[in-house]
């Protein structure tokens, strides 16, 4: 209202009394301009937020050496310090009962990661800071990320290869070394896993649906399927034993790591992915690390229960399916806006079923679902598994959730929004532009084509890019039809048809609900899970941000070209 | 007409026009079509929980011997079983009775046979020299060259060993769980023996029994274990008198509860136990079916009536189905009435044409068996969803084992005699009560919000907010369901009394804030005109975090030093962490957005010659604003305030990750809740296609779908209305 700003200006500038002010009743103006600030406050609030604690988990903070006294014990334990806060006395009192000692009225309490969950849980901890007798930074201690039992933290004191010490110069140069070689035999298993091993197995798992086949058809000559199983089995056992030669040399190494509380213990240098010694870095080794992780996070397969590790397949998860989800929606959209405003005869029937299909963007998502388990999965599916699959019985394979129906599910959810943005650009274009196309010979389909639809098509843009971000972020229905928490193969692979639409798949808005609240050990997973957001607000922002950008470029163009 | 000398469009073009038209047309169609078909789907799977029961006599009547025990079958109602009294079981085709197999188990014969409960393939029969033995029957399927053929034999269990039972006993019931064997029988003193082995194993001997004799009244009575052997139920089949024993082992048997089934003198004809024997359903001459449960009271478990259901004429004879809680009623006149005890429902009625001496439902409860002299005929019987009424999902239903009528919502367990409770109230309940205090924290700042920003706030921050906003719409659910689950609720635990005092001290320090700012000199003003609220992002958050950081001295000074306990002993309300307050904030952030923005474009599109009259004639900006552009934006603001609703109605992430889920009904703001769209992610995965769970589940699916589309089209019709008027004014 620009007109209004004048009107505010003349009334702001007298110097009124405070009586009069009050009565005036400007002061609920201002707490109107509170409301803005709150809701403005809470995004930037909650995306801070994410990006504090999301970007924080990656940095290789310092390790700190804690003597702390409880219960008449004296501890001493390395950590990162993750967490500090301060509670009331009350609550203080209610997790120790029977503390004597005086109080101040509020309490300092640490959350210090421990590591070490194997040999010395649990692996986080709150220590009061009133506990804590002495901290110092220790030099020489190592971090080491391992694949099982979360970190580990201590002094290198040996490496033993084969169980035999070895006596190298440099002990940490040597451990590096180590590291890097199981490292790339670590790779090399992974690559015969992933390439052969499960090559042979999909091509077994034809081989046995194919005789499966035959017999429902009543066929049973099957000796070229069983040449080129024992032919595949063959295969199989000569991989197999290379893997076993990487595994037993994989297994060769242990590094000894002397813990705070002065045991050493034994680690195989096969579990461990890297180690760093945090407080003799310097800043740009930390930036590097820094970067490493964040790059191991965004390409990494998930670990221990998708508690550490990587978001790589929940990404390629959620990337793939919202393609194939805009492969569906946009031509179907596009195609219902122009028959509503082109070809449909303007009426009351059309304005309802336009009323319509506004409205159906506000049904609940989970609504969708449940309509994408029955009418997709169970009937559509089931469907197509009795006509073409009934080799594979009883075991489903397009009558379960799956990556398609995700996608059509999701496809149907947002079709809504394509349509009201197409349709509204159609409804920007100028009669005269219409009737100069057709008044010049050209059809009505001709016009359409080269004249409306490149016309609107920064429009159909937006509407796709709503559609897209609106699928990214939905995770309800994706629950009922095609979701998984961990799934043992991407949909897309090496394997002939290569892209496996009746796969089930991993998404990162999922992954977020998933690892948060279904995980055993919230205190480790917690910083993964605001990575994973971030992660996933950052996707839908710029979607958002490209989605505003254009409509406020198309606004502006067409204000000009109407009026 | 005027004809006119166009050139001739070429017919490649000709075609293109009408495919193209064609295309189009069928294309649209078809996704209005497919938004339609979401609707004409859901009801279309929730129908058959509507559709009437039908049973149906076969014309398979055949002739039986005479001698027949008990009747079983297998678990598809392939094989129908026939223990006779010779001591053989003989097999026989279901559909048309020839035998198909018969073994001989016992060379002597047999006086009677019990099944052994709870299992459904165990029997334990007693031959005329009083020995009970016991044998399973198995059925199996096997693929022989991809034949289905059945297979059935007879494993006598514990090596073939026997009880002995005293000749005077009369009658007998056994039970066994994994480790234990109970028997009771009644002996013709009407005192109890009550025998136990322990750690059985179906392939050892019988040994050791623990044996105990309690007396009891004499009398035709009948003497039969309840739930997990612990219970014992004792009753005269003429007079209705009862004992409920407990026998927490044979040797401490009690009598909890000596009462009658009879009341005004009128005797039970029949008695029966319901599936998992938790409730007796008792027939009377008064033709009405009485179920008694065992419920808690003050004096320990006893025997209540929970339900009558009425059917007319004398019942003559019970039967309850082997998987559900439903029953068949056989009344004087050779009536058979099916029903279902927890939805309350008489389900259908057929004419038998005699009393049977055997009534027999198959396992799925698909078949209907009789028997009477030596005739055994079949029913067919289609009843897929017997355990709902409109009744029992919106009123409050007596279940097995409450102590009252109760709204329950409790879809699944893992026990087999399970009674699900599918009472969709809690839900509604639990949805309204997150909807609603997320509208109360969200309809003030979004509205309030709106207007600022529609009226007051300077364009070049408009520019900003706006789309601000609109990413806030698009921020996943998950996110913030995630944040308030995990980060805000662990906060507003520690700091209940800072985050509560939040609501008073917010608004009253940003007035202040607001007085101190309006006595600064007007230079100032005019420099930050319309950017006040950028201004007032650092104060809010200033005030809350001083609030928050002063959360101990605060409690100390209203709630005795703890807002938790304070609440608990003053206002006896309990504490979830994760609760309605959480929700409110949390969904209300999510709705703020939608609000926001349809409310601002109302009020942002009131005629500005309005405002300038208004203010022309000496109206102040805030009596301008109330009296004439939110009385004028009005139905706009409503309207926003309905989709907003609707969006809460629906919401699924928050509430799943920010709440307890429990189907509770307490409008405590310190307790969680369960909706109906948290309900459907939680329970859909695991629910079986096509029970009556499914299909309930989309019934509050359906609900859903309905509320919200409702509430967003009056909304839609409210917006346009005013378009109008605003083009009118």
């Amino acid at each position: 209202m620009a007109t209004s700003d004048s009107v505010s200006q003349d009334l702001s500038l007298q110097r009124q009394s405070l009586l009069t002010w009050w009565r005036s009743g400007d002061p609920w103006i201002w707490l109107t301009s509170t409301a803005v600030a709150a809701s403005v406050a809470a995004v930037l609030g909650l995306i801070g937020l994410l990006a504090v604690n999301g970007l924080a988990h990656f940095w290789p903070s310092q390790v700190l050496s804690i003597e702390y006294e409880r219960f008449g014990t004296t501890t001493t334990i390395f950590g990162e310090l993750s967490e500090r806060e301060s509670i009331g006395r009350y609550q203080f009192l209610e997790a120790n009962p029977g503390y004597d000692r005086d109080l101040p009225t509020t309490v300092e309490r640490w959350l210090i990661k421990t590591g070490n969950r194997q040999a010395n849980p649990p692996d986080f901890r709150w220590l009061y800071a009133h506990d804590v007798i002495e901290s110092s930074v220790p030099t020489s201690v190592v971090v080491i990320e391992r694949t099982e039992w979360g970190d580990a933290f201590g002094h290198l004191v040996g490496i033993k290869a084969a169980g035999e010490p070895v006596e190298p110069g440099d002990l940490w140069e040597e451990f590096q070394a180590r590291i890097e070689r199981t490292a790339s035999i670590r790779e090399g298993i992974d690559e015969l896993q992933e390439g052969s091993i499960n090559g042979i197995n999909y091509e077994l798992e034809s081989i046995r649906l194919e005789k499966r086949r035959r017999q429902l058809d009543a066929h049973h000559e099957f000796s070229d399927l069983e040449a080129r199983e024992s032919a595949l089995r063959a295969d199989y056992a000569v991989v197999e034993n290379q893997v076993f030669d990487l595994t037993s040399e994989l297994e060769r190494d242990t590094a000894s790591l002397a813990l705070a509380d002065g045991r050493v213990i034994d680690i195989p240098i096969s579990t461990i992915i890297q180690a760093w010694m945090p407080n003799s870095m310097s800043i740009w080794q930390k930036l590097g690390l820094y970067f490493k992780n964040l790059w191991n996070f965004l390409t990494e397969d998930p670990r221990e229960a998708n508690t550490e590790g990587g978001v790589y397949p929940a990404l390629f998860g959620t990337v793939l399916m919202v393609l194939l989800m805009s492969a569906l929606v946009t031509p179907f959209g596009v195609i219902a806006a122009l028959y509503l405003r082109e070809y449909a005869k303007q009426g009351p029937l059309v304005q309802l079923i336009r009323i319509a299909v506004n409205n159906l963007a506000g049904v609940p998502s989970i609504v969708y679902g449940v309509f994408g388990l029955g009418f997709f999965v169970y009937l559509i599916g089931g469907t197509i598994d009795d006509l073409f699959f009934p080799e594979a019985k009883p075991a489903p394979t397009f009558g379960t959730p799956g990556l398609i129906w995700a996608s059509l599910t999701l496809a149907l959810l947002t079709v809504p929004v394509v349509i009201v943005s197409t349709e509204e650009g159609l409804t920007r274009i100028p009669r005269e532009v219409r009737e100069g196309s057709l008044a010049l010979g050209a059809t009505k389909a001709e016009t359409i084509f080269k004249v409306v639809l490149p016309m609107a098509s920064p429009s159909i843009l937006t509407g796709m890019i709503l559609a897209v971000a609106r699928a990214a972020g939905e995770v309800a229905p994706l629950m009922l039809v095609g979701v998984v928490k961990l799934a043992p193969t991407l949909p897309i692979d090496g394997n002939f048809p290569y892209l496996h639409l009746e796969r089930k798949f991993m998404h990162l808005g999922f992954h977020i609900y998933d690892v948060g609240f279904q995980s055993p050990n919230v205190d480790a997973a917690r910083p993964l899970v605001f990575a994973t957001a971030l992660l996933l607000v950052l996707i839908i922002i710029v979607l958002n941000l490209t989605a505003i950008t254009l409509r406020n470029r198309l606004e502006a163009r067409y204000r000009v070209s109407v009026n | 007409m005027t004809t006119y000398d166009l050139p001739k469009i070429s017919n490649r073009r000709k075609w293109t026009n009408t495919i193209t038209a064609k295309v189009i047309g069928a294309g649209g169609i078809a996704v209005i079509a497919a938004i339609v078909l979401i609707m004409g789907y859901l009801f279309w799977v929730i129908l058959p929980i509507f559709a009437p029961t039908t049973i149906e006599p076969l014309d398979n009547v055949s002739q039986l011997p005479d001698d027949v025990l008990a009747i079983g079958s297998d678990d598809s109602f392939e094989i129908v079983t026939l223990i006779r009294g010779n001591g053989d079981v003989e097999f026989r085709n279901a559909s048309t009775f020839d035998i198909e197999n018969a073994i001989e188990v016992s060379s002597a014969s047999w006086r009677d046979v019990t099944p052994v409960f709870p299992t459904t393939d165990t029997y334990a029969a007693r031959d005329v020299g009083d020995e009970i033995r016991f044998f399973r029957i198995v059925h199996q399927v096997r693929y022989i060259n991809d034949e289905r053929t059945l297979q059935q034999s007879i494993t006598p269990l514990f090596l073939g060993s026997a009880y002995q039972l005293p000749p005077n006993a009369t009658d007998f019931d056994v039970y066994r769980s994994d480790e234990d064997l109970r028997i009771v029988a009644r002996l013709d003193d009407g005192s109890l023996l009550l025998v136990e082995f322990e750690d059985i194993d179906d392939e050892f001997e019988l040994e050791f029994p623990d044996e105990n004799t309690m007396p009891g009244p004499i009398g035709p009575y009948r003497t039969f274990f309840g739930p997990r052997s612990r219970f014992l139920y004792n009753v005269n089949q003429e007079t209705g008198e009862f004992q409920l024993i407990l026998v927490p082992s044979v040797l401490r048997p009690r009598v909890l509860q000596e009462s009658s089934f009879a009341e005004n003198g009128d005797a039970p004809t029949a008695v029966e136990p319901l599936l998992g024997r938790y409730s007796l359903l008792v027939g009377h001459r008064t033709g009405s079916v009485r179920q008694w449960s065992l419920s808690p009271s003050e004096v320990g478990t006893i025997l209540k009536p929970i339900r009558t259901m009425t059917f007319g004429t004398p019942i003559s004879a019970l039967a309850s189905e082997q998987r559900r809680k439903g029953f068949v009623a056989v009344d004087a006149q050779n009536n058979a009435h099916l029903a279902y005890t927890t939805s309350d429902r008489l389900l259908a009625s057929i004419d038998l044409g005699a009393i049977p001496t055997q009534l027999v439902f198959s396992p799925r409860s698909d078949r209907l068996v009789t028997y009477q002299g030596t005739e055994i005929r079949t029913y067919a019987i289609e009843n897929a969803h017997p355990e709902i009424s409109w009744g029992s999902l919106w009123s409050k239903v007596w279940y097995e084992g409450y102590e009252e009528p109760v709204f329950s919502w409790q879809s699944s367990s893992a026990d087999t005699d399970f009674e699900p409770k599918f009472s969709l109230t809690p839900l509604l309940f639990g949805t309204l009560k997150a909807a609603f205090y997320a509208m109360i924290f969200a309809t003030p700042i979004a509205v309030a919000g709106a207007i600022y920003t529609a009226n007051f706030m300077s364009p070049g921050m408009r520019a900003w907010v706006k789309p601000g906003i609109e990413i806030m719409a698009a921020l996943p659910t998950v996110i913030i369901g995630f944040l308030a689950g995990l980060w805000l609720a662990p906060i507003v635990e520690d700091h209940l009394t800072s985050v509560l005092l939040c609501g008073i001290v917010l608004p009253i320090g940003m007035l202040l804030f607001a007085t101190i700012w309006s006595r600064l000199p007007s230079r100032v003003h005019s420099a930050c005109d319309g950017w006040f609220a950028a201004i007032a992002i650092p104060v809010l958050v200033f005030l809350t975090w001083v609030t928050l950081e002063f959360d101990q001295p605060l409690a100390d000074l209203f709630f005795d030093g703890d807002a938790k306990a304070w609440m608990y002993e003053k206002l006896g309300l309990e504490y979830d962490q994760r609760n309605a307050l959480i929700i409110g904030i949390a969904m209300g952030l999510a709705v703020i957005p939608t609000i926001f923005a349809i409310s601002e474009d109302a009020i942002y599109g009131v005629p500005q010659h309005l405002v300038h009259g208004s203010l022309a004639l000496g109206a102040t900006r805030w009596q301008t604003l109330v009296r004439v552009v939110l009385l004028t934006a009005s139905p706009g603001i409503f309207s926003a305030i309905m989709i907003g609703f609707g969006r809460a109605v629906g919401e699924t992430m928050i509430v799943l990750m920010a709440t307890g889920n429990t189907p509770i009904m307490d409008l405590n703001l310190f307790q969680g809740m369960r909706t109906f769209a948290a309900n459907i992610a939680v329970e859909m995965p695991e629910s079986e296609a096509n029970s009556t769970h499914f299909r309930i589940l989309f019934l509050t699916a359906l609900v859903l779908f309905v509320i919200t589309f409702m509430f967003n089209t009056l909304a839609e019709i409210v917006r346009n209305r005013l378009r109008t008027r605003y083009g009118n004014l």
